[in-house]
């Protein structure tokens, strides 16, 4: 088709600037190469390091996923998947099974956590005599709670509880026959009063531990990963930062904050908030090309 | 020609005994060659002549020689137009080299390419060598398309001065070569050794063509001390941990003094390795172990023809053991600190010849055990670790629950952090009876207009509506792309590219349509697939003069002749490149009074585009991939963070970046970092969940 003259005038325009482009793209790549042989790399400092680590969306997602799966928060999993745009359906059955057990034994209710756990799968705490006892144990300092919260509390059943289930198993393992003397040990001195070994037994934590894991025990028989993502990070970053202390490096903050900012404003905000700024500041460390 | 230390080096006086056994490869050379040279004029190659599936370079300068032996074609090409650096070395052109044993007998590709040691595999070193080798390849293949696409360039003086810098001229140049890729360069990751250096041996030693065989070709060493050793191209990677080679003895020569190991380079290579300060190694004639020119101690068995030696440095712990025949032999030395060796190897007698595996190959010993297990021992070393030190006043339980509120709520996830919440303070409360959490700071969930304004921009990005992010960005928070004037540039480039990038939809259909139909569907869906509609009514004020309306009038009537039905593609093509140019003027005149570098750079990357007839295929094609949104928008969305006062970026996405960095740091040197991949943790995490 015959272009018009409007065309024809752009299309000899757009020719020159093409020819034009063409000599300087030509002599770019030369350029780039000389300056890369000779210069070094400029020494980065720690902030622009973390600024120039790729990481995308898409895996810290997974991380996120992984951890509501795995600790249990079948509710948010599911809202997840939703907000996220995570594709495999969710069972959330089993999440919640887990999660049953696990709000059990935070509870304290220990006697129908060990039957949930059966129910689920006996071989759990068949083959892991250590869980079982320290399950048990947990029912036992349960019954001494009970006993002793009030001054003339029946001891009987907690005694009873120990002689059947606790000291029978005690004798094939020294740490266990310990922990069940200590526990003992809570029926003699006041409540109010203990010795920090003693009061330890007696706090939230212990629950909270054994729960943990009673779940990871749970997800190793289900032929999961024991441990969620998440803790091994946590993990692999402190660990990373006692070896970089250690070695002595070079150009190593003194302290590296996490950059936690909770709606309270939290105690971090103000130790290193000037350089926590700077690095986030796009401005001035650039976040790649385009 | 320069080349250094050609003419006159004395061993190209070395006759090669065993020239006559490669007739069959020299051939095919003869045939490359020979179309090499037709198409060159003058008395040089051109730099790189593309022949089909067969890519090869050189420096020759009398093409009569031959370069050889040249692998097969499939090799070469696999093993990513590996410019022959042997070529570039001196004297390396003195006569035709004998072809290693390992070649000859494994025959399998990609011996002198890019190859992998099994033992590396998980290694966050082999990965970067990996992105970095990657990178090379798409230089070089934007290089030839560069060239094929334009003749013109390919005149004398321009390939000879690329061809200058093509040449590797001296170690560590090989991964070096035309990098345009900046996180290369940053990386600055020292390549293995792939092959012994004929820059860098004993004038009595001659080095296959391959680099992988050495043989004892000079007069008999007579002097008790005397003896010719060579070293590798390049120096074992500290940063991998564990490095370890292989060498077999084809034939130990007469008495079999023969040493394996390694050494610096400043180590004399008139003598053993071992008999030298800043040398190591095991020698075959007596069966004992050599520390930088200490006397030998009795270390292992003795060695000679057929037995396979391995040498392996263990960075982390500061030793180096030796294998007979896949069989460990215990540390030879500890207290290596803060070494820089070479692989070498030396020997003392005619008719000595041993052929390496510098990991191209399987290895006799098992050194993928040994490196997983020094793996396994620093993950159970971070398994215990201590992580109090991380916070203040969370543990680590509650510290990973605070990662995920303060990432899910910061990440505008609004009901799946309100869900969390719930269910934490739920388990909170069955474990405690309800007392006051002190994750409560982290839990709470505002009512958060901010989220989900953000939320719209950063889609608004990732559907490539770059005008539509700019106004809503202007009308939530105007402050933001005034002060941020570097991400208002990089916006109104992004514009630019996503024109060019619906001109490119416009070439696929263009050219479909040539040989189908002539109806417009094509046209209208590629405009709104790409998201790229052409919005008339701009809020902000255009600053160019000359662009604004005539540009919105092309639009306007582009618009109406595909609804008309209108078939006239090439005169609409015309029109949108004709819409691209006056943008482009436009972009151009409101940024000319900004000299900075990176302003002129991104000119003359974004506008070079359009010397291609299709722009993907330019070097900076990649810009036009729609990944390349999405550092702009989370750029756009840190930068509107930081101007409400919030960190720009989630605690969890710190933590993981920190510990990024901080592993590398401690494995530059061969520290315990070596052993660890970050990387392969979060792809944990995916498996984990997505059978």
């Amino acid at each position: 088709m015959p272009a018009s003259p409007i065309h024809e005038a752009s299309r000899r325009e757009l020719e020159r600037i093409r020819n034009a482009l063409a000599m300087t793209a030509a002599r770019r790549p030369a350029m780039t190469s000389s300056t890369t042989s000779t210069a070094t790399p400029p020494r980065h400092s720690f902030e622009q390091a973390i600024e120039d680590v790729k990481l995308s969306k898409t895996d810290l997602n997974a991380v996120i996923m992984e951890y509501l799966i795995s600790e249990g928060y079948p509710e948010a999993a599911q809202r997840f998947a939703l907000e996220a745009n995570i594709e495999p359906e969710l069972d959330v059955d089993s999440i919640q099974e887990r999660v049953e057990i696990r709000e059990a034994i935070a509870s304290g209710d220990i006697q129908s956590a060990i039957e949930k756990i059966n129910e689920l799968n006996p071989q759990v705490l068949d083959q892991d005599s250590a869980l079982h006892f320290s399950l048990l144990r947990l029912q036992l300092i349960e019954l001494i709670r009970k006993a002793t919260a009030t001054p003339d509390g029946d001891i009987t059943p907690a005694l009873t509880f120990a002689t059947t289930h606790l000291a029978p198993r005690a004798p094939t393992n020294q740490e266990f026959l310990e922990d069940l003397e200590r526990t003992m040990a809570l029926l003699i001195f006041p409540p109010d009063n203990l010795a920090p070994p003693l009061a330890a037994l007696l706090d939230p934590a212990l629950r909270q531990e054994v729960a943990q894991r009673v779940n990871q025990a749970l997800l190793l028989s289900q032929g999961e990963r024991t441990k969620a993502t998440l803790y091994d990070l946590v993990n692999y970053r402190s660990w990373a930062n006692q070896k970089a202390i250690q070695a002595k490096k070079e150009h190593l903050p003194e302290r590296i904050e996490l950059g936690f900012d909770p709606a309270h404003n939290g105690h971090e905000s103000s130790q290193n908030g000037s350089s926590l700024r700077q690095a986030a500041d796009p401005m001035v460390t650039g976040w790649g090309p385009y | 020609m320069t080349n250094e230390g050609s003419p006159g080096a004395p061993h190209l006086s070395y006759s090669n005994p065993t020239s006559g056994i490669m007739p069959r490869r020299s051939s095919y050379a003869s045939v490359a060659a020979g179309t090499a040279g037709i198409s060159s004029s003058s008395g040089h190659l051109p730099r790189i002549v593309n022949t089909g599936s067969y890519t090869h370079s050189t420096s020759l300068d009398q093409p009569s020689r031959i370069p050889q032996p040249i692998s097969d074609p499939d090799t070469r090409v696999e093993g990513g137009m590996d410019i022959p650096s042997s070529w570039g070395r001196g004297g390396s052109f003195s006569s035709p080299r004998f072809p290693s044993q390992s070649y000859s007998a494994s025959g399998s590709g990609g011996m002198l390419g890019f190859f992998e040691p099994s033992y590396l595999k998980e290694s966050k070193y082999m990965e970067k060598l990996k992105a970095a080798h990657k990178a090379k390849l798409a230089a070089q293949a934007d290089e030839l398309l560069t060239r094929s696409s334009k003749p013109g360039s390919l005149s004398t003086s321009s390939s000879s001065v690329s061809l200058h810098k093509m040449a590797p001229s001296h170690r560590g140049m090989t991964y070096e070569i035309i990098e345009r890729q900046p996180e290369v360069e940053d990386d600055g990751v020292t390549p293995l050794p792939s092959k012994w250096a004929e820059t860098d041996k004993n004038a009595g030693l001659e080095i296959s063509a391959d680099g992988q065989d050495v043989k004892f070709v000079g007069p008999s060493k007579t002097l008790d001390h005397e003896a010719a050793s060579t070293r590798s191209d390049n120096p074992m990677p500290a940063q991998c941990g564990i490095y370890y080679y292989e060498v077999s003895i084809i034939s130990r020569g007469k008495e079999g003094m023969i040493g394996v190991g390694f050494s610096g380079a400043s180590a004399s290579l008139e003598k053993l390795p071992g008999w030298e300060p800043e040398s190591w190694a095991y020698h075959g004639d007596d069966g004992k172990s050599f520390c930088a020119a200490t006397p030998g101690k009795p270390y292992g068995p003795t060695f000679t023809s057929g037995d396979v030696i391995g040498c392996g440095v263990n960075f982390m712990k500061g030793c180096a053991f030796f294998t007979k025949n896949g069989v460990f032999q215990g540390n030879a030395f500890r207290d290596l600190r803060d070494v820089k060796v070479y692989p070498s190897v030396g020997m003392k007698r005619p008719h000595a010849h041993l052929s390496v595996n510098f990991g191209q190959r399987p290895f006799m010993f098992d050194i993928d055990r040994m490196v997983s297990r020094e793996r396994q021992s620093i993950i159970d070393e971070i398994n215990a670790a201590d992580v109090s030190n991380l916070h203040p006043t969370l543990n680590k339980d509650e510290l990973c629950k605070a990662l995920v509120a303060q990432y899910l709520s910061h990440d505008g996830y609004v009901e799946t952090a309100r869900a969390f919440a719930s269910e934490v303070r739920a388990e909170a409360t069955a474990l405690r009876g309800g007392s006051e959490s002190k994750l409560e700071g982290y839990l709470s969930v505002e009512e958060d207009h901010d989220a989900m304004n953000r939320q719209q921009i950063r889609t608004a990005i990732l559907d490539g509506d770059i005008d539509k992010a700019i106004k809503l960005t202007n009308a939530f928070y105007p402050q933001v792309l005034q002060d941020n004037h570097q991400i208002y540039f990089k916006l109104r480039c992004r514009k630019f590219i996503e024109m060019m990038r619906q001109s490119t939809d416009f070439l696929d259909n263009s050219t479909s349509k040539q040989t189908k139909s002539t109806t417009t569907n094509g046209h209208s869906t590629a405009v709104s697939d790409d998201g790229f509609e052409p919005d008339m009514d701009l809020d902000e004020p255009i600053t160019s003069k000359d662009g604004g309306h005539h540009n919105n009038d092309d639009w306007d009537r582009m618009d109406t002749e595909e609804v008309a039905g209108g078939d006239n593609w090439g005169l609409k093509y015309q029109t949108l490149l004709e819409v691209i140019i006056r943008y482009g003027q436009e972009l151009k005149h409101e940024f000319k009074d900004d000299r900075r570098k990176h302003v002129t750079d991104t000119f003359t990357d974004i506008f070079s585009m359009f010397s291609y007839p299709d722009p993907r295929k330019s070097p900076q094609g990649k810009l036009l991939e729609s990944e390349q949104r999405v550092p702009l928008a989370e750029g756009l969305n840190s930068a509107i963070l930081v101007s409400l006062g919030k960190s720009s970026s989630t605690a969890l996405e710190r933590v993981y970046k920190q510990t990024v960095v901080l592993v590398d740091m401690i494995s530059e040197d061969g520290g315990p970092g070596s052993f660890i991949n970050v990387g392969n943790l979060l792809q944990s995490s995916r498996k984990s969940w997505q059978q």
